[in-house]
């Protein structure tokens, strides 16, 4: 294969149906009707004229009132809640496009798998084949007491039930083959009844009859990501995903959980290399390093702001409340969470007895820091690719605004495009076929 | 002497177009790529309708021969695709017509319902409806894990709790919770964001919802009710209601009865709009508009079965055990649709089913002839009636009726002044309102 000598990797963005920058320097004039789209259709379009291989939409379902038992912070600074309808957003996004995936993130603990099914399979048909799920189990309570329960099932257990859920899914999709719409003038038929078949799921936690009511998805099953830390995770995610965003901290580490997934998914019966493992950076890009050092020294100055940024945000996500915490002292041992447990263990890890004020300080949410011209950044990515061994890597970029898009896209991209190590045109139709390209 | 001025909607669903017309064009190939949906809903936009509608359902119909093979073969209840998943293309290719979409109250999640419609509320500036349903299939239940719909009068009794709860997600945020003030750093204002701890007989949702407030507050609600139960429940809350008594006594008869309803609710019963379905068949003259309705009805002679599968489908009887040339025997029975069975039976009035398959048509009344005739038999009808419009329903679905209608009847019906030449408003339930 030819995977063995391309030098190529994978480039996607992380970002949610939020707000872009609101309140920075290079926010732009005021939108408050954000939730139109507009800005979201130029901000993919910029994308897919970088050649990124997808837009991953994050979702939440719930305002979080975890820090200091109030949805006040959490509110104030955005980010978090409001937040709009990512499966929605993908459809009309994609349908300014051409090209690019976009993925959606859905929950398999709280979305129906005979609706999932038909949605992903409407949008998958609408892009003509450029539609992936983001398959989450969903880690907070407060989400599922919107839906109705009072908490979640355990951790373990949610990865047990999106295992059949995903399978239910997969067989909804292919209770369609290729080929079942025949519209045949001389025997009147449309599509082909025997193509289309029940699938009569039972299965422990759920149940469908089937079969779906539209045609198999062009690229029959629509991409299907996730984001695995925990064992249960990566278990998940071996047997299950075309593609994985991945936290670890360091080259190291960051072979590690590649090497881990790569190894898992031999063992579940799958070729590793249809598995993209996508590393999260938050490139800091400038005319020359030293500048892009001193951006970064005045992200950081205002330490007070951050540290409370990013204890609200795991509030949110890990329903621990961190404002009960001493700053100046470690994560208290007995911190413990029923969601993002790899983030919290990697944080754990990355702070390493230090106290959380100092750990915060230091803490992004990138496996490696990625600071200077975009020659500087080419270099890191180059060479974390090279000990890695692949597969690419997920933008995010904290407050997305136009100028830190176009810095990535047309400062970082044509550098990376000009050493060979991104693509500079699309070869395939569908998304899988840009996942699976090299 | 003419009627007021009236609205205009189309019903219809994400569906293959025909294919076997002669003026197919290549849609039915491609009809998935939406398309065909972005230019039908820009010329109803350009012909000023007030909005689309999508109907859906959620299951592969089997009932007729106890096979899948007809209504596929046909095309009949499926293949069909996710109308909330088209609608945000559609808002984004126009500026004022509305978009509704159909949502089960049986089978969404009522927390998910509320933030996907009022995200489709902001991506279309206001422009969105929920055309609420309780679904009616059985069949449709077993896709969701059940193995029987509730009852009918629960079903509504369910809807009732969904639909007050749904508001309330959408009340859950007040209209000014945005404050962007980039000095204090306070993107939304929290006191203005509440839980809502709704805890009723059938859901319960904290809250609140994780969105702004739709644009329209509370996004058009739409609704189709012939029980008594679906009246009563439209009543309470139905921007929009869509129609289908048979005959103009009738329909006076309904509307006054929906105006009655909503009267009693304590609301405006000019704020509830009663919409009929129609299918108008138009021609350059009158007799081309009778010889195709003539050959409509003779291929429908010919073939009766896709109306059969529709019902087969519906009542959940196989319609394909009958004798075509009888009329429906007595002793047939079914399990959820008693009144429809027996307003059926009624309707066919001892016709054989061939011929009630000819005689039935989806719509209030019979339109037929040139432009401006069917132009004058809905100025008479709207006159007798009172209002408040008509759902076209696309028979035959492709370019040339949708055409026919928005550059033949839209213009015939603007010189008589009983349509609109413009939107008033940005908001659908402001166009509604408007007259």
């Amino acid at each position: 294969m030819t995977t063995a000598v391309d030098p190529r990797f994978h480039l996607a963005w992380f970002k949610s149906f939020t707000p872009h920058d609101w309140r920075g320097p290079w926010a732009g004039p005021e939108d408050r009707e954000w939730m139109n789209g507009d800005s979201h259709v130029d901000f993919l379009q910029a994308l897919e004229r970088a050649r990124f291989d997808f837009l991953m939409l994050e979702d939440s379902l719930m305002v979080s009132d975890t820090y200091a038992g109030t949805a006040e912070a959490s509110l104030a600074q955005g980010g978090y809640a409001p937040k709009g309808d990512p499966a929605l957003l993908a459809s009309m996004l994609l349908s300014e496009t051409t090209r690019i995936g976009v993925i959606a993130t859905m929950s398999s603990t709280f979305v129906p798998p005979w609706l999932l099914a038909r949605t992903s399979a409407t949008i998958d048909h609408l892009s003509g084949g450029r539609f992936g799920w983001n398959c989450v189990t969903s880690s907070e309570n407060r989400a599922a007491q919107n839906f109705g329960m009072d908490a979640l099932p355990p951790h373990d257990e949610r990865y047990e039930r999106a295992a059949e859920y995903v399978d239910l899914v997969k067989q909804l999709w292919d209770s369609w083959e290729d080929g079942a719409l025949v519209m045949d003038e001389e025997t009147n038929t449309y599509v082909d009844h025997t193509k289309v078949r029940p699938i009569h799921f039972e299965g422990r936690w759920h149940r469908s009859r089937g079969p779906l009511n539209l045609m198999r998805p062009p690229q029959g099953h629509p991409v299907i990501c996730q984001a695995g830390g925990s064992p249960a995770g990566k278990a998940f995610a071996a047997a299950n995903a075309d593609v994985l965003l991945a936290l670890p901290k360091g080259l190291a580490d960051m072979k590690r959980y590649r090497d881990d997934i790569r190894e898992l998914a031999v063992e579940a019966g799958r070729d590793p290399d249809d598995i993209k493992v996508m590393f999260i950076v938050s490139p800091i890009l400038a005319d020359t390093d030293e500048e892009a050092r001193e951006l970064q020294a005045l992200m950081n100055a205002n330490a007070e702001a951050k540290i409370k940024a990013q204890m609200v945000n795991w509030s949110a996500t890990m329903e621990i409340d961190f404002s009960r915490f001493d700053l100046d002292e470690p994560l208290p041992d007995d911190a413990s969470t029923n969601g993002h447990q790899s983030t919290l263990s990697t944080f754990r890890k990355f702070a390493a007895g230090r106290t959380l004020r100092e750990a915060f300080t230091a803490y992004r949410t990138e496996s490696i820091e990625v600071v200077g011209s975009p020659a500087t950044a080419a270099d890191v990515l180059q060479e974390a690719m090279e000990f890695v061994g692949g597969d690419g890597f997920l933008i995010m970029g904290g407050t997305t605004n136009r100028r830190y898009v176009h810095e990535i896209t047309d400062g970082l991209v044509p550098e990376l495009q000009r050493r060979g190590l991104v693509r500079t045109e699309y070869a395939g139709a569908h998304l899988r076929d840009h996942l699976r390209e090299f | 002497m003419s009627a007021d001025m009236f609205h205009l909607g189309w019903f219809g669903s994400f569906i293959p177009t025909t294919w076997t017309t002669g003026w197919d064009g290549t849609d039915a190939a491609r009809w998935m790529d939406g398309k065909f949906y972005v230019d039908k809903v820009r010329t109803l936009e350009r012909a000023c309708f007030d909005f689309i509608l999508f109907e859906d359902s959620s299951m592969v119909s089997d009932v007729y021969g106890g096979s899948s093979e007809a209504t596929l073969k046909r095309g009949g209840w499926a293949p069909k695709g996710d109308p909330v998943a088209l609608a945000p293309i559609l808002a984004r290719a126009t500026e004022r017509i509305g978009i509704s979409v159909t949502m089960s109250t049986s089978f969404y999640p009522p927390w998910m319902l509320a933030r996907s419609v009022a995200t489709l509320d902001h991506m279309s500036r206001g422009r969105i409806g929920w055309n609420i349903v309780t679904s009616s299939e059985d069949l449709a239940a077993k896709n969701f894990g059940m193995d029987a719909l509730p009852p009918h009068d629960e079903r509504y009794a369910r809807a009732d709790e969904f639909v007050d709860l749904v508001t309330q997600l959408w009340d859950s945020w007040d209209a000014d919770a945005l404050v962007m003030d980039r000095e204090r750093g306070v993107y939304v204002d929290h006191t203005k964001v509440r839980p809502i701890d709704f805890v009723g007989k059938y859901y319960k949702s904290r809250g609140p919802l994780n969105t702004l407030r739709p644009p329209q507050g509370r996004p058009v609600l739409t609704q189709a009710g012939g029980s008594p139960a679906g009246r009563q429940f439209a009543s309470r809350y139905a921007d929009m209601v869509m129609a289908l008594p048979k005959g103009v006594p009738a329909m006076k008869e309904y509307r006054d009865d929906i105006r009655m309803r909503v009267a009693a609710e304590g609301r405006d019963p000019d704020r509830t709009k009663v919409m009929f379905v129609v299918s108008p068949i138009l021609g350059e003259t009158h007799q081309h508009a009778l010889d195709r309705k003539a050959a409509k009805d003779e291929a429908v002679r010919q073939h009766p079965e896709g109306q059969l599968i529709g019902w087969s489908g519906s009542m959940e009887i196989d319609f394909s055990r009958f004798d075509l040339d009888k009329p429906l025997p007595d002793d047939v029975q079914t399990n959820g649709h008693q009144s429809t069975l027996a307003n059926f039976r009624k309707w066919a009035n001892g016709r054989t089913l061939r011929e009630a398959c000819v005689a039935y048509r989806t719509e209030s009344m019979e339109l037929i002839g040139t432009p401006d005739e069917v132009a004058a038999q809905m100025d008479e009808a709207m006159q007798e009636v009172g209002g408040d419009g008509f759902l076209i329903w696309n028979q035959p679905h492709n370019r040339r009726y949708i055409g026919e209608i928005a550059d033949g009847l839209v213009p015939a019906l603007q010189k008589r002044g009983l349509m609109r030449t413009g939107y008033g408003h940005e908001h659908f339930r402001d166009n509604l309102l408007e007259f």
